[in-house]
């Protein structure tokens, strides 16, 4: 699918439309960032990657190829990195190199498998009181609140709010494995 | 650092809560507790936790493209 359908609606300042190119454009965007991951936050550089395609999308010139945004935002996010390294040159760079980073073939476009959902779901809906408790509060506050924060609100210490977490994820993880789902292994480790 | 409190670092750095940037990117404070292995693991949870967040999500948006949402100023 070429993610671009949604450029008009993107620079017409349909924030929705934005949202569902990010829907299937960050996991690309983040896996292009992979090999910064020892040296710089990928986070907080992919988040500001995303708020800058929608700050240039207006003046995005498409180029005839598929996916035109995608790449405007993978080469974003690749100099917003290099730009990091630079700047916090105090911090050890030496096993990074560079050139191969951003010779990097950009990777293969994910589409979201809408068949998970309804798997996800039941799993999620399995898990005990506290672990899912945990979970939720992430989910609810989608990255607007820190961790200190969400375990404040569930009346949780900090260590056991992220104790909660992981053993929500990995009993997600268990969970799903039952079900024959395939997940990263990250998930559950 | 015990092999317990780094993990505890990774599951915060995998989130995607950051400080309110301005000028330039902030960090999460976790991140620099962290050593490479550690960054790289916990970029590799995130990289694993944000298709389940999309999943349950109704308009299956990650908690990154929530967070992004919210700092965009309305065109």
């Amino acid at each position: 699918m070429d993610h671009d359908v949604f450029l008009h609606a993107i620079v017409a300042g349909d924030a929705s439309a934005f949202g569902g190119w990010m829907a299937r454009a960050e996991p690309t965007v983040r896996l292009s960032l992979r090999s910064f991951a020892a040296v710089i936050d990928v986070e907080a550089v992919l988040q500001e990657a995303l708020l800058r395609v929608w700050q240039v999308a207006p003046r995005f010139v498409p180029d005839g190829k598929p996916n035109g945004l995608l790449r405007l935002g993978i080469r974003i996010g690749r100099n917003l990195a290099v730009s990091e390294l630079r700047r916090t040159k105090a911090r050890p760079t030496e096993a990074l190199d560079l050139e191969a980073a951003h010779a990097e073939s950009e990777p293969e476009i994910t589409p979201p498998d809408p068949m998970l959902r309804r798997h996800i779901a039941n799993c999620r809906d399995k898990l005990p009181a506290k672990p899912r408790e945990a979970f939720d509060a992430r989910l609810s506050s989608a990255g607007a609140d820190d961790d200190d924060a969400l375990a404040a609100g569930l009346n949780m210490r900090l260590n056991t709010f992220l104790q909660n977490f992981t053993r929500a994820r990995k009993l997600l993880a268990d969970c799903l494995k039952r079900a024959g789902v395939v997940l990263d292994e990250e998930l559950g480790t | 650092m015990t092999d317990e409190e780094a993990e505890l670092l990774i599951e915060q750095v995998a989130g995607a809560w950051r400080p309110a940037a301005d000028d330039e990117l902030h960090y999460h404070k976790a991140w620099h507790d962290l050593d490479a292995a550690g960054r790289t693991r916990a970029f590799d949870l995130a990289r694993a936790l944000r298709p389940l967040e999309a999943a349950l999500d109704p308009d299956g948006l990650s908690t990154t493209a929530r967070a992004v949402l919210a700092r965009i100023p309305r065109r």
